[in-house]
């Protein structure tokens, strides 16, 4: 019980509680230094895990960011408020017509744990490796126009295509499909890399993981190219945005994302010997409802909940008025935006379709993860639900397991039926709308939504080369899925980014970390 | 009290009344006093919490977020625009339910149990101490997480946590004082004249025993609203939008730099139930049981 006493050591219960008060008033008075930028560490959040370190297989923007800091790249994405790309760990690389690309890789590139040299035979395993069916990438769609890697010499070789391709030097090249792996070091570890990395060749190498507390990269030792500024760079996962602006302000934290409800307060007031900056996210947010199971295999139900939530409201009150709706799931200033919703928040025709398939008080589950802004955002459409006569339970989940909910290593018994989502966005429409293919069903498409017509568009719109024709098919791509009922299209959020004055960060224009790229400032 | 009671002797009063004077000997201690004004208090405002909240606890206003205390919404409004005080009053029921509940239904198991191996056969007491022992080694969060992984999120399961954290320690105590008591002479006696073992342990052992573990118990309540709150914190507990204290805490945590009512509103509640549970069974066990003093 919790009552006995210790012989030896007694101390009793009003003794503890005076001692620890006296401890926690002690560090109140007399806090950590407030700099954590010392001793060429660098320490940032990530809003997830690590999960898998493959490029084909990754499952988060957080796996991304680690893996472009330990694996070489052809095409690089510079900092800078331009998307735009440069040559990566190349000598050259140049696109000789449409359907070829021509490169010649650095000469002094190696794979740790002694996979040897990066050689165009590992470029060539680990392009075709995505592109290939079986093996079963989420991201095979990255290289779908891909004939072949042509293998010229040790270090050349040339890229063949089988058609014009308009994301390739947006997001294809220079994103996580564009990393190269070790073809000797795949093969030793089956196949796939899980979360220890083998055969890393970037900048910096992982040197530990310590699964929910931090993963700590430190300077590749075989690296002969530019240095990365820090000695170590720390990540600390930490889901939650205002979880991490305590721990910033708590000195834990270099540099972190802020959340989108905070943005407005930090730049008004910001923490000492910090700088606030706000960027556009090109992200999308949305609630996705899975048609597999009822009710919600109904689609005038799915109709009915289109109608039912207020999405102006859900933004305005888990972002406090710092974000925008969206009308899709692709961001303003990209071709494919839309101008407008087409079923708009309608409570009353909401209750009469709910009463036209006796679906009045129906139960649904929502599956969010497990934070502040998306418990706020659940809330908000529990109301909007209740309000026209759904109960509506909300099941929070860390991001391990929320992750897992629609995917390949879905538990086939979950009864997923509506979740909020967020998916990280790349400035080419096809970015945005990969994940919803019939194909995609089991790895993102978690709504199992599937519309032949919405296929063939995804397909062409990534080999038309005319912008005004892919606005149209995107546009058009939208309005299919939205017809569907199993999407209300929320916000593109903005991104509220935090940093001590000590560090010049390498973001991208949306404010995605290039880790192995900051300096001190 | 009316006259005719005022006038009867002490000694009388006090058998008739049993509850009475032991009232009286808790009210004497200003600790005492204190714990059981608080317990009143948290106990009013969770049954009467319909009566005593100007808003549904669950109604969102998002517009009115952040709100000082003002004469409309006594303790402010939370993230969501909704009345604190309403929230704390609902919370205060899933508090107590959760609490009472699973602490009533842990004791009622660990007395069962805990007879059961007292007196029972050597093998029977063998294999429920080695399942006490096993329970008692897993670490309460570790626990908890565990289970509320399993069995997802909601109040059954923070019922189910408390249970298994608690039946073992109450089994245990129990077992121990039968053990004691199976040999005492009156026991003896009444084997002897051919009772069975159902009135022996229900006549003869309990009574004697029963004290003490309610006034541990009664000294548990704290921890188990402090599981409760702690889950609901964690969200592994009550599911939105109900309210509790833990749920209330966490929407402060999150919300801090832009309203510190809100963790005023989720934190108070737990600091004065815990006081209040606390104090009056400290004094129940001195008044009761003053063998237990200063453990």
């Amino acid at each position: 019980m919790k009552n006995n006493e210790t012989k030896g050591f007694a101390v009793n219960r009003r003794q503890l509680l005076v001692g620890t008060g006296a401890l926690s008033l002690s560090s109140l008075l007399f806090p950590r230094n407030a700099s954590a930028a010392t001793g060429g560490i660098l320490r940032v959040r990530s809003y997830s895990d690590l999960q898998v370190l493959d490029p084909a297989f990754m499952m988060s923007q957080s796996d991304q960011d680690i893996m472009q800091a330990i694996f070489t790249k052809l095409v690089a994405r510079p900092a800078g408020d331009e998307w735009t790309w440069a040559p990566g760990d190349v000598e050259s690389i140049e696109q000789l017509d449409e359907k070829t690309i021509a490169f010649k890789l650095r000469d002094q590139l190696g794979f740790t744990d002694g996979f040897g040299q990066v050689t165009a035979d590992d470029v060539k395993f680990s392009f075709e490796r995505i592109a290939d069916p079986a093996t079963g990438s989420a991201y095979a769609g990255d290289w779908a126009v891909l004939k072949e890697v042509e293998v010229k010499d040790t270090l050349s070789g040339v890229i063949h295509l089988t058609g014009p391709f308009a994301p390739l030097w947006t997001t294809t090249l220079p994103g996580s499909s564009g990393l190269i792996v070790s073809r000797k070091a795949l093969a030793e570890v089956g196949g796939k890399i899980t979360t220890k990395p083998v055969g890393q060749s970037g900048p910096y190498i992982m040197k530990e993981w310590q699964p929910k507390q931090r993963t700590v990269l430190v300077k590749n030792p075989d690296w002969k190219y530019e240095q990365g500024a820090y000695d170590e760079i720390h990540i600390l996962p930490i889901e939650d945005e205002k979880t991490a602006e305590m721990g910033y302000e708590a000195g834990d934290l270099d540099y972190t994302w802020t959340a989108v409800s905070s943005i407005k307060r930090l730049k008004e007031n910001p923490p000492a010997d910090t700088t606030v900056i706000e960027k556009p996210s090109l992200a999308f947010v949305w609630l996705g409802m899975k048609n597999t199971t009822a009710p919600l295999d109904n689609q005038n139900v799915r109709r009915a909940i289109q109608h039912a939530i207020d999405t102006a409201a859900v933004v305005d009150a888990a972002y406090y008025g710092a974000a925008s709706t969206a009308t899709g799931i692709i961001a303003p200033g990209l071709s494919g935006h839309r101008d407008a919703n087409l079923f708009a928040y309608d409570p009353d025709k909401a209750r009469e379709l709910l009463a036209a398939e006796g679906a009045e008080g129906i139960t649904v589950t929502l599956d969010i993860l497990n934070k502040t802004e998306r418990l706020t955002a659940a809330q908000v459409i529990q109301a909007n639900l209740a309000d026209v006569g759904i109960n509506c339970e909300i099941r929070q989940h860390d991001s391990g397991t929320f992750w897992n909910l629609g995917g390949a290593e879905a538990d086939p018994n979950f009864p997923l039926q509506l979740y909020l989502s967020r998916f990280s966005m790349y400035p080419d429409p096809s970015w945005a709308t990969a994940w919803f293919t019939t194909e995609q069903i089991g790895q993102w498409n978690w709504e199992h939504f599937s519309s032949e017509e919405f296929d063939e568009l995804n397909k062409a719109g990534q080999l038309e080369l005319d912008e005004a024709k892919r606005d149209e098919m995107y546009k058009r791509m939208q309005d299919i899925m939205e017809e569907s009922g199993q999407y209300v299209f929320l916000t593109h959020e903005v991104v509220g980014v935090e940093y001590r004055n000590s560090v010049a960060p390498a973001i991208m224009p949306n404010a995605m970390p290039l880790f192995d790229k900051f300096k001190p400032a | 009290m009316s006259e005719q009671a005022s006038i009867k002797p002490a000694a009388l009063r006090a058998r008739s009344f049993p509850g009475l004077a032991a009232l009286r000997k808790i009210l004497r201690e200003p600790m005492g006093f204190f714990g059981l004004a608080l317990v009143v208090l948290i106990l009013a405002s969770a049954i009467f919490a319909d009566l005593l909240a100007m808003y549904d606890p669950t109604k969102i206003a998002p517009q009115n977020r952040f709100q000082g205390p003002s004469l409309t919404h006594l303790l402010g409004t939370d993230h969501l625009g909704r009345d604190l005080l309403s929230r704390v009053l609902y919370g205060a029921r899933i508090a107590l339910l959760v609490a009472l509940g699973s602490t009533a239904l842990s004791l009622m198991l660990g007395i069962v149990l805990g007879l059961m191996a007292g007196y029972g056969p050597r093998w029977l007491d063998a294999f429920l101490l080695l399942v006490f022992d096993a329970m008692k080694s897993f670490p309460t969060i570790m626990l908890a997480l565990t289970i509320v992984t399993l069995a997802g999120p909601s109040m059954v399961s923070v019922v189910m946590v408390v249970v298994m954290v608690s039946v073992p320690g109450y089994a245990r105590i129990i077992r121990t004082q039968t053990i004691a008591m199976k040999t005492a002479e009156h026991v003896t006696a009444a084997r002897s004249m051919g009772a069975g073992t159902i009135r022996i342990l229900r006549v003869h052992i309990l009574p004697n025993i029963i004290g003490p573990i309610v006034i541990l118990a009664s000294m548990d309540v704290p921890v188990v609203i402090g599981i409760e709150a702690g889950l609901s914190f964690l969200g592994l507990g009550v599911r939105p939008p109900t309210p509790s204290w833990g749920t209330i805490l966490n929407d402060g945590f999150a919300n801090i730099r832009d309203s510190s009512w809100i963790v005023i509103a989720g934190g108070l509640p737990i600091i004065l139930t815990t006081l209040g549970f606390t104090f009056l069974g400290e004094t129940l066990r001195d008044v009761f049981d003053p063998r237990l003093k200063g453990r």
